[in-house]
C-alpha cells in the first residue's frame, strides 16, 4: 500500500471536466490491498473489539428483553389503549426507513449514472440488509405470540384461515419481505466479482472453500462480465420501484385509517423521502469513523461526503415541505379535529418530541447548505447522528401524539415507555452495528470492481462512454501481501 | 469506441425564416381561435362560466408545461448533468414562455367570479368552512399570490436562460457554477410556488376539497407533460433539419426513460391520493372522486388510468421503442393529449358534473392557448441558437452513449 499521499479536494467542481473520483492515482492492486486489508488482517484493530463488545453486549441486551416479553407477555411495554402501538411500531418504521438508502445508492443512483456511488453502495447495501433485520424483529414480536406468526403469511389450511388481504399489515408483509429479497440479491450478485478477489486471495484452507463457493465460480471472463452487467441492470430496474413501494406501503398502515394526523394523503412520497433521508444519515454515521480509522480518504473522498450532505439536504427539505403541506391542509382543510391534532403537537404534552423532531430533521440539516459543512466530516457527522434522533422522533411523534388525543376527550391517554421499551430500542441498535462488524471482517466493505471501473484506468473516460463499467482485468498483485509476515 | 464528435458550428440551429413563419402562422390560428372562444363562451349564455373554465383547464395545460421545463432545466444545473445539453435550449425556450403566461393569466382574474365559488362574498358568508378558509381564499390574497408567483418564475427564468444565452457569446464556465449555485435556492422556491399556483388555481375550484399531495400530482403531471413535449418538440427540429447530428438516438433514449419514469410517478401519486380517500371513505374527502366516477366521468377517469399509465408503460417499458422514433415520437404525442385530458377531468367536473364530453369551447381555447404559447416560444428564440453551444459540457452531451 503507497503511503497516503496528499490528496486533493475534488469536492470544487470545474463544469470543463469530471472530478477524478478516486484520489492519489492508485493502480488497480493499490485498492484491492487497500480494501481486503480491513478483512485479511489476521486481528482486528482493537477499536473494532471494543466497538464489538458493547454491540454484542446490547445484542444480548435485545434478545433478553425478547425473552422477557414472551414469558410476561405485552404487559411489560408501555403501551396501552388509547396508544396501543407505540415502540414496536416506531421502531419498525425507523429501521425500515433506515434500509432505504442502500437501494437508493444500489438502484435509482445507478440508473441516473452517479459514479460516484460505486465507492459507498456496498456500504449502503450492506447496510439495508440489516436495518431491515432489524425491522423484521418488531412486527414478528409485538403481537406477543410470535409462534402463531406463520398466519401471516397466506398458507393454504384446513381452517379456510386467510389473513386480511384489505388490511395494509399485510401488505406490509409482502412489501418488506418483497423489498429484503431482492436488496439481498442486488447485494450478493454485485458482491460476486469481490468475493472471487478474495478467494484468489485467501490463504488458508476453509476461507478458500468459503468465498469459493460465494463466489459461484467467479472467473472474470468477458462472459461472466456480460452476464454480471446484464443482471445488475435487471436487478436495478426491478429494485428502483421498490425503494418507493416499501415505504409507501409502510406510510398506508397509517395513512388508510381516519385517524386524524393519520390520514392524509402525502404520506406514501414523505415516507419515502424520510426514509432516504434517515437512511442517508445512518449511511454517513458509519462511514465517516470507518472512513478516519482505516483512511479510506481517498475512496470515499470530500466529493462523495458532499454529494451525500447534498441529498440529505435535498430529502429534508421534501420532509420539511412535507410537514409544512400537512399543517396548512390541517387548516384548510377547515376540520377542527385535524387542526387540533397539529396544534395538539406543536403545544400539547408531547411538544418536546414534536420540538425535537422539527429541530432534528428541519433545523439542523439547514448548515448543510454551508459548503464547509459538507466537507467537514465531523461536521457533517454530528448532522447525521442529530437527523438520526429526528427520524425516530418523527415516527414517535406520528403514531404516538396522533393516538394519544384523538376524537373523544374521555378517551384520551398518555404513553410513558418502559425500560424494557428502552433496552428493546437500544438492543436493536446493537444487533444492527454487531453485524455490520462482523461483516466488515468477512467481506469487502468497498466495492472493489466498481471502484476500479471509475479509475482513470477503467476506460470509463476514453472516448464517448458512460455506464456501470468495463472492466479490463486485475492488474497483477504487485504487492506480494502487505501483510505476509503477520499472517502466519 | 468513435471520439469523432459532430461539429456543432457545422449544424442548422438558428430557427431563421421558417421560425418567423411559424410563429407568425401559430400566432394567427391561435388568436383566430380564442376569438372563436370567447364567441362560443358568449353564445353560451352562462355568463361566459364555460369559457373560463375551458380557459382555466388550457392554461393550466400550457402553463404545466412551462414549469415542467423549468424545473428540467434547473435540475440539469444542480445535477451538474452532462447528457442534457443538447437539448436544454430548447426547454430554455419552453421555460421562457412564463413572462408571456403571466399576460395570459389576465382572463383568469376576469373570469374569478365565474371559476371561484370562494371569490362571492355572499357564498363566503353563508357557508362555515369556506368562512374559515376566507384568510387564504380571498381576491386581493389571490392576486398577491399570482404576483408572487410570477416574479419567482420570471426571476427564475432571467438567471438559467440569460447566463445560458450569456454563455453562448463567452463561453465562460463560471456561469455554469453560478447557476449550480442558484440551482438549489431556486428549485426551492419551485417546488413551493407551484404547490400553491396548483392549489389555487385548480384545487380551489371546489373550495370545499383538500389533499396533501395536490401539488406534487400536478407536479408529476406537469413533467410527464414536458419531457413527452421535448420529444415532440426535438423530433419536429430534426425533421426540419435543426440540430440533425448533435441529437442522437442516445438522446431520445434518456428523455423516453424519464418520460417512462415520471409516468409512472403521477401514476403512484394519483394512486396514492384515490386509494388513501377510498379507503378511508369519509364523505368530505370522497365528495371529489365521486363526481369523478358518476354521470359518466367514470370513463374519462378510466381514460387516465389506461391512457395516462397502463399503456404508455407498456408501451415505453423495453429498451427498443424508446430508441425508435416513431414509437416515442406517437407516445409522446398522446401523452400530449392525455395530459390535458388530466387537468380536464381535475377542473370540468366542478362546472358540468353530469356531462363529461369536452365542448367546442374546450377545443378551440385549447387550440387558442397552445397556439399564442408555441408562437411566444418561437418568438422567444427566433435570434438564439437552438443549442448551448458553448456549454462547457457540450462536448459530454454529443459524445454521450447510454451504456
Amino acid at each position: 500500500m503507497a503511503t497516503a499521499p496528499v490528496l486533493l479536494d475534488n469536492s470544487h467542481e470545474d463544469p470543463r471536466r469530471r472530478a477524478p473520483l478516486v484520489l492519489g492515482e492508485p493502480d488497480f492492486g493499490a485498492i484491492t490491498e487497500q480494501v481486503c486489508a480491513i478483512v485479511e488482517k489476521p486481528k482486528p484493530p482493537r477499536a473494532w473489539y471494543v466497538a464489538f463488545g458493547i454491540s454484542l453486549t446490547l445484542t444480548g441486551v435485545l434478545f433478553a428483553m425478547i425473552g422477557l416479553l414472551f414469558l410476561q407477555g405485552t404487559g411489560v411495554w408501555g403501551l396501552n389503549m388509547p396508544v396501543a402501538w407505540a415502540f414496536d411500531i416506531t421502531n419498525f418504521v425507523f429501521w425500515v426507513g433506515i434500509g432505504h438508502a442502500g437501494t437508493l445508492i444500489s438502484a435509482i443512483l445507478f440508473l441516473f449514472r452517479q459514479r460516484w456511488r460505486t465507492a459507498i453502495n456496498r456500504f449502503a447495501e450492506t447496510m439495508t440488509i440489516f436495518a431491515v433485520m432489524c425491522a423484521g424483529i418488531f412486527p414478528t414480536i409485538h403481537t406477543g405470540r410470535p409462534w402463531l406468526d406463520f398466519y401471516l403469511l397466506p398458507i393454504p389450511n384446513q381452517m379456510g384461515m386467510w389473513p386480511n388481504f384489505r388490511s395494509p399489515l399485510l401488505w406490509d408483509v409482502f412489501a418488506v419481505s418483497t423489498y429484503f429479497t431482492v436488496s439481498l440479491l442486488f447485494w450478493f450478485v454485485g458482491m460476486v466479482p469481490d468475493l472471487a478477489t478474495l478467494r484468489d486471495r485467501a490463504e488458508s484452507r476453509w476461507k478458500q472453500i468459503l468465498y469459493g463457493i460465494l463466489a459461484l465460480g467467479w472467473r472474470g471472463s468477458g462472459r461472466h462480465w456480460h452476464r454480471y452487467e446484464r443482471v445488475y441492470l435487471l436487478l436495478a430496474a426491478l429494485a428502483t420501484p421498490l425503494v418507493l413501494s416499501v415505504h409507501s406501503v409502510v406510510s398506508f398502515d397509517f395513512a388508510v385509517a381516519q385517524l386524524p394526523g393519520w390520514h392524509t394523503t402525502i404520506f406514501p412520497p414523505y415516507f419515502v423521502a424520510g426514509a432516504i433521508f434517515g437512511g442517508f444519515a445512518m449511511v454517513l454515521t458509519l462511514l465517516i469513523p470507518m472512513r478516519a480509522y482505516f483512511k479510506l480518504e481517498n475512496i470515499v473522498t470530500t466529493r462523495h461526503l458532499d454529494n451525500m450532505a447534498k441529498i440529505i439536504l435535498a430529502t429534508g427539505t421534501m420532509v420539511g415541505y412535507a410537514y409544512a403541506m400537512e399543517f396548512f391542509m390541517a387548516w384548510y382543510s377547515g376540520n377542527p379535529t385535524e387542526t387540533f391534532v397539529f396544534v395538539n403537537r406543536a403545544l400539547g404534552p408531547y411538544a418536546w418530541a414534536y420540538w425535537t423532531m422539527v429541530f432534528c430533521n428541519v433545523v439542523v440539516p439547514q448548515v448543510l447548505w454551508l459548503r464547509k459543512a459538507r466537507t467537514t466530516p465531523l461536521a457533517l457527522f454530528v448532522v447525521a447522528m442529530i437527523v438520526n434522533v429526528g427520524m425516530w422522533f418523527e415516527r414517535f411523534v406520528i403514531i404516538v401524539t396522533s393516538l394519544s388525543r384523538d376524537f373523544l376527550p374521555s378517551s384520551w391517554g398518555m404513553f410513558t415507555p418502559t425500560w424494557v421499551d428502552l433496552l428493546t430500542l437500544f438492543g436493536s441498535i446493537g444487533l444492527f452495528l454487531t453485524l455490520f462488524l462482523l461483516f466488515m471482517r468477512l467481506f469487502p466493505l468497498f466495492a472493489m470492481a466498481e471502484v476500479k471501473s471509475v479509475m482513470p484506468q477503467g476506460g470509463l473516460d476514453i472516448g464517448p462512454h458512460h455506464g456501470h463499467g468495463q472492466y479490463w482485468g486485475e492488474i497483477p498483485r504487485q504487492h506480494e501481501t502487505q501483510f505476509a509476515e503477520d499472517d502466519r | 469506441m468513435d471520439t469523432q464528435l459532430p461539429d456543432i458550428f457545422q449544424e442548422k440551429r438558428l430557427l431563421g425564416e421558417a421560425g418567423d413563419t411559424f410563429w407568425r402562422r401559430a400566432l394567427a390560428v391561435g388568436l383566430i381561435a380564442l376569438a372563436a372562444s370567447v364567441a362560443l363562451g358568449f353564445a353560451a349564455g352562462d355568463h361566459g362560466r364555460s369559457f373560463f373554465f375551458a380557459y382555466a383547464v388550457s392554461f393550466a395545460y400550457v402553463l404545466s408545461l412551462s414549469l415542467g421545463a423549468l424545473f428540467f432545466v434547473v435540475l440539469q444545473h444542480l445535477t451538474r448533468a452532462g447528457w442534457s445539453v443538447v437539448v436544454r435550449r430548447v426547454a430554455e425556450g419552453v421555460a421562457a414562455t412564463l413572462p408571456v403566461l403571466a399576460l395570459l393569466f389576465v382572463p383568469i382574474l376576469i373570469g374569478l367570479h365565474q371559476l371561484y365559488h370562494w371569490s362571492h362574498a355572499e357564498a363566503v358568508a353563508a357557508d362555515h368552512l369556506l368562512h374559515g378558509k376566507s384568510p387564504y381564499l380571498n381576491v386581493p390574497f389571490f392576486v398577491v399570490r399570482w404576483v408572487l408567483y410570477a416574479v419567482t418564475w420570471g426571476l427564475t427564468v432571467r438567471a438559467f436562460v440569460g447566463r445560458s444565452l450569456a454563455q453562448d457569446a463567452s463561453g465562460a464556465p463560471e456561469l455554469s457554477l453560478e447557476m449550480q449555485k442558484r440551482a438549489a435556492p431556486a428549485m426551492l422556491l419551485f417546488g413551493l410556488t407551484l404547490t400553491f399556483a396548483s392549489i389555487d388555481l385548480l384545487m380551489s375550484l371546489d373550495a370545499h376539497w383538500f389533499s396533501t399531495i395536490f401539488g406534487v400530482y400536478f407536479f408529476a403531471g406537469s413533467v410527464v407533460g414536458f419531457f413527452a413535449l421535448l420529444a415532440v418538440l426535438m423530433l419536429m427540429l430534426q425533421r426540419a433539419g435543426y440540430l440533425r447530428h448533435a441529437v442522437t438516438v442516445e438522446h431520445y433514449h434518456d428523455i423516453g426513460k424519464l418520460l417512462f419514469a415520471f409516468i409512472v410517478f403521477w401514476a403512484y401519486i394519483g394512486f396514492s391520493q384515490y386509494m388513501l380517500y377510498w379507503y378511508a371513505n369519509i364523505p368530505e374527502e370522497t365528495g371529489w372522486f365521486l363526481r369523478r366516477q358518476t354521470n359518466g366521468w367514470g370513463w374519462v377517469s378510466l381514460l387516465l388510468l389506461f391512457g395516462h399509465f397502463v399503456l404508455p408503460f407498456v408501451a415505453l417499458l423495453s429498451r427498443a421503442p424508446k430508441r425508435n422514433r416513431k414509437v416515442l415520437g406517437a407516445v409522446a404525442a398522446w401523452m400530449l393529449v392525455v395530459h390535458w385530458v388530466d387537468l380536464y377531468w381535475i377542473a370540468l367536473p366542478e362546472l358540468r358534473p353530469q356531462d363529461p364530453l369536452p365542448h367546442l369551447v374546450d377545443l378551440t381555447t385549447a387550440v387558442g392557448l397552445v397556439g399564442v404559447w408555441l408562437a411566444s416560444a418561437a418568438f422567444i428564440m427566433r435570434k438564439r441558437s437552438l443549442v448551448a453551444e458553448r456549454d462547457p459540457r457540450l462536448a459530454e452531451s454529443l459524445g454521450f452513449e447510454n451504456a
